[in-house]
């Protein structure tokens, strides 16, 4: 806490980074921070006080997601990686199906859909996408065979009802699914298989006498072309609310605990002597926002909401292959290769208009 | 990308000297748009920056920049795609130093 | 690179299903609507359960490879 403290322009409270949150409304939403709009400072891009002011801490992680804090960043920047954490951030999902047989109850093309939804363990990085000739190659195509015929179980207890007794292969799982090897792809995958990743998943139910048979193709994409390609769950921030007591109009102390109640649990300390009221500075960020405190007049003029306009609180939750933690830097790989293209293009379109006017001069 | 449609076009109506433009980009949206008109706008060169999806179903976006000075908007628009991907760079390095250096709460998540 | 099969280009379900050109023709099996057994019917047979009488007979699905988008 003492780096943010050290500059006023660092420091949680320096007004210029607050989005205030009125009852109704809320104000100065939009940054300031570009050259021209405050007098005699200067707001132009410095990659050196970037990072200084940039500050990254991740604060929880789980097998399956993992929250961070991303710091000094504008809000387009941190949304942009929220959007292509969702819908560019490749992943393998089953996207062709070759029906052979289905004499169960669901219809093939309700079944093809739910196998699509499938989370695979693939990692994305060891397949190529698909071109524009759709070629189906070793690289970018993965097979699963997925065959289950239901019979009755001749050595189930009389009285039974429950299904999972009376009948073999009662119901279709994802562990169903079994990937053949074409080509070079036994050694390319012979640390991890490919399999779906949760093997439980009930696909559909069968009765004795059904069966499905089917081959699946399975193709790297990314998300904005289908959702079952998105590599996340959820993958969101919020803004970090900030509550700042007015020290010229303190809680009256017989009101400190309706006060406190007036906020998420942990985010008001109330002094058990003086009945005192303070911000808890650690539990600030688990305020709702839910501007109880504005309802109750006796408490006008005692605090104000606002939120910290370039301090994003990062969520995000993986389904699919990729490790929590590495998302946000695939993220961030899938932006720099968007850059890198569209810089590519712009150098060609710079020596193309230099190089036309150069061919003028010669002419001349 | 389909075939023959350029990465970046300028429309038509640009100052001859490329001192005001706008660029069509194919096949990017609000993540790209909104990014670097932020960077072009933290030029002190730029006079305007702004972008927008003309059609939700054509699948392109429009950055206009103008420029002071009758620099070209050509070059600012190349200025902010390498700043934006220096920024890229350092928030990579400093998410991966915290992840390596900071003490973290680990929980088990059942799924 | 090896191509990996399509099953659309070269597998040959026609055959399978005994449909195929200039082969011998194999019997129809039909499905009992009552008890589920197999029946091979002939022509101007009784249309008849040979296990239970049933009267009822389904067609079996085509083995005929059928192509979807799983979207």
């Amino acid at each position: 806490m003492t780096s943010l403290a050290s500059t006023s322009s660092q420091s949680l409270y320096d007004p210029r980074r607050h989005v205030r949150v009125d009852a109704e409304r809320a104000r100065d939403v939009s940054s300031t921070d570009f050259p021209g709009y405050w007098p005699d400072e200067d707001h132009s891009w410095n990659l050196e006080k970037f990072k200084e002011r940039l500050r990254v801490k991740v604060t929880r992680k789980s097998n399956r997601s993992i929250e961070f804090d991303l710091v000094g960043v504008d809000a387009s920047i941190a949304n942009a990686f929220r959007r292509i954490l969702i819908a560019e951030v490749p992943m393998v999902c089953i996207e062709h199906v070759y029906v052979f047989n289905n004499t169960t109850v669901m219809v093939d093309e309700v079944f093809a859909h739910r196998l699509g939804m499938v989370p695979l363990n693939v990692d994305p990085a060891l397949m190529e996408m698909r071109d524009s000739s759709g070629q189906a190659t070793d690289r970018n195509t993965l097979v699963f065979r997925l065959q289950a015929a239901c019979t009755r179980n001749k050595s189930a207890p009389k009285d039974s009802t429950d299904p999972a007794q009376l009948y073999h292969n009662s119901e279709v799982l994802s562990s169903h699914l079994k990937w053949e090897p074409q080509g070079e792809q036994d050694s390319v995958f012979a640390n991890c298989p490919p399999a779906p990743t949760n093997p439980d998943i009930v696909l559909m139910k069968l009765r004795p006498g059904q069966e499905v048979d089917m081959e699946l193709h399975a193709v790297k994409g990314v998300g904005k072309d289908h959702a079952k390609f998105s590599p996340v769950a959820t993958a969101s921030y919020r803004i970090l609310p900030l509550i700042v007591l007015n020290p010229a109009k303190p809680v009256p102390p017989h009101l400190a605990h309706k006060f406190q109640k007036c906020f998420s649990p942990g985010v008001i300390d109330v002094d058990p002597q003086t009945h005192a009221v303070s911000v808890n500075e650690q539990n600030m960020r688990k305020e709702t926002m839910s501007r109880e405190v504005l309802r109750h007049p006796e408490f006008e003029g005692c605090v104000e909401l606002k939120r910290v306009r370039d301090y994003f609180l990062f969520n995000i939750e993986s389904e699919g292959p990729y490790a929590p933690e590495r998302l946000f830097p695939e993220s961030i790989r899938v932006m720099r290769e968007k850059i890198a293209t569209i810089r590519k293009a712009a150098q060609a379109l710079l020596s193309e208009s230099l190089g036309t006017n150069g061919d003028v001069d010669m002419e001349g | 990308m389909a075939e023959g449609v350029p990465k970046i076009r300028i429309l038509k109506g640009a100052a001859p000297d490329l001192s005001a433009a706008t660029f069509q980009i194919h096949d990017e949206s609000h993540t790209v748009g909104n990014a670097l008109r932020w960077m072009v706008m933290k030029n002190p060169k730029v006079e305007f920056c702004g972008y927008s999806v003309p059609h939700p179903s054509e699948n392109h976006i429009h950055v206009r920049i103008q420029m002071y000075d009758n620099l070209s908007a050509l070059s600012a628009l190349l200025e902010a795609l390498a700043n934006l991907d220096d920024l890229c760079a350092a928030i990579d390095d400093a998410y991966t130093v915290s992840l390596r250096r900071d003490p973290y709460e680990v929980w088990d998540e059942k799924s | 690179m090896n191509q990996s099969q399509q099953p659309g280009q070269n597998a040959n379900p026609g055959s399978a299903a005994g449909g195929g050109f200039g082969q011998p023709r194999q019997e129809m099996e039909y499905i009992c609507a009552d008890c589920g057994a197999k029946n091979e019917i002939k022509s101007r047979e009784p249309i008849r359960c040979r296990e239970c009488g049933h009267r009822i007979m389904y067609k079996k699905r085509t083995k005929r490879m059928v192509q979807f988008e799983a979207r």
